[in-house]
């Protein structure tokens, strides 16, 4: 294959030296396959690999349950995924790790880089530790619980859903955010809901300050039904006291837009 | 922006439009009853569906269909206080039933495996494994390419 090298590669593995992805890229048919379950070990696959066999897995085959071992911090990895489906990650992924999917229930036994669940549509993704910047963003619906900390960012333009995050979250969390929930059970750092149009934070620890029109919102019993119900679906034990914060309206809202701008957004 | 069958111009995309007929379950809220939410989405509760609201469009209640881009219009009457849940089961029955004009796109158009009717119904079947480029009649590529 032109631009393909394996020079200096210790895991024989072939890549493009122009960033180009493998066009030729084949499942590898490693899965140890189990009735409806399915495991396979991907130190030595590229990253088209590890998505092509989960695709065959998933969609060729049936398979309902996938385990994917030692992911080894690649990226772009259960992208694109449009299933119902339970896959679980031994191991930590990289960058932009199950974005795009729509019914996937992801368990990631590790940690995750930047843009974790981006654009997600539905299904959930739990992650045992921390994630990197841009975790959510431009979330569109479903579940994306976060058990570490996490970078700046997050949920930036989210449209939907619901992020959990149990540990603290860096600036601008919430940037943009123009739908959907963020549940945040340690410090906000600065510039918390900056330019937000609509949706709700809530904050368990310090907020170390509010972005513009980010205000203080009035808490009720859907709040806390909400929470409860969360913290109970994931295990997450007894929710701390939360702040919560809203849109002040004063920037941006959706009476001033176009009918077909408010579609972007539901 | 669309002229409507009475001629009337809207800037909306109207399921009914799309699919060139208004379906029952838009006027009949018996055939949306039995839909089970909580089987039909991820994890222990509604999920996505959590963001799935009653709206208005052309002033008749509707709800949004996210895979088509268009309102669905409902016609019967929404007792009050099961506003989203109605809306959510009729956006529901319209997805499973496999109404949404997304997915009538699918089998043609759609790039890489995926299953038809979307991750609401276990057996859907899997389309796009077999997408093929479209050649556009009397035209080569430059040599270039």
């Amino acid at each position: 294959m032109a631009g393909v090298s394996t020079a200096g590669s210790k895991s024989g593995i072939s890549y493009d030296a122009r960033g180009l992805v493998e066009p030729d890229a084949e499942a590898p048919h490693n899965s140890e396959i189990d009735g409806q379950k399915a495991r396979f070990e991907a130190t030595d696959l590229t990253t088209r690999q590890i998505n092509k066999e989960l695709r065959r897995l998933v969609y060729e085959e049936g398979i309902t349950d996938v385990t994917i071992v030692n992911p080894g911090s690649k990226h772009s990895l259960a992208v694109g995924i449009l299933k119902r489906c339970n896959i679980t990650f031994e191991g930590s992924p990289g960058w932009f790790a199950c974005g795009l999917i729509d019914g996937p229930t992801v368990h990631i036994d590790g940690r995750v880089g930047w843009s974790a669940g981006e654009n997600m549509m539905s299904g959930s993704v739990v992650i045992e530790r921390g994630a990197g910047s841009l975790t959510g963003a431009a979330i569109r619906g479903g579940d994306l619980v976060i058990k570490g900390d996490v970078g700046a960012r997050t949920g930036i333009d989210q449209k939907g859903g619901t992020i959990i995050v149990m540990g603290s979250v860096g600036i601008n969390t919430g940037f943009m955010m123009q739908r959907g929930r963020q549940i945040i059970c340690g410090d906000a750092g600065d510039g918390l809901g900056d330019s937000m149009y609509d949706g709700k934070l809530y904050v368990g620890g310090t907020v170390a300050s509010l972005g513009i029109d980010c205000v203080p919102g009035e808490w009720d019993d859907s709040d806390t039904e909400f929470i409860e119900r969360k913290f109970a679906n994931y295990g997450l034990g007894s929710p701390p006291e939360f702040q919560k914060f809203v849109c002040g309206k004063q920037l941006h809202n959706y009476d001033s837009l176009e009918p077909s701008e408010r579609k972007l957004v539901i | 922006m669309a002229t409507s069958d009475t001629g009337t111009r809207t800037v909306s995309i109207d399921a009914e439009q799309l699919a060139g007929k208004r379906f029952d379950y838009q006027s009949d809220m018996s055939l949306v009853e039995n839909i089970d939410l909580d089987a039909l989405t991820p994890g222990d509760d509604i999920n996505w569906l959590e963001d799935v609201e009653l709206l208005v469009e052309d002033g008749i209640p509707a709800v949004f269909d996210r895979y088509s881009n268009s309102f669905i219009k409902i016609y019967f009457e929404i007792p009050k206080g099961r506003e989203n849940e109605l809306a959510r089961k009729v956006l529901m029955k319209h997805l499973t039933d496999g109404n949404s004009y997304g997915i009538t796109l699918k089998d043609i158009h759609c790039k890489f495996p995926q299953v038809e009717l979307g991750p609401w119904v276990a057996e859907s079947k899997t389309v796009g494994t077999d997408w093929k480029p479209p050649v556009l009649e009397g035209w080569d590529a430059p040599a270039s390419h």
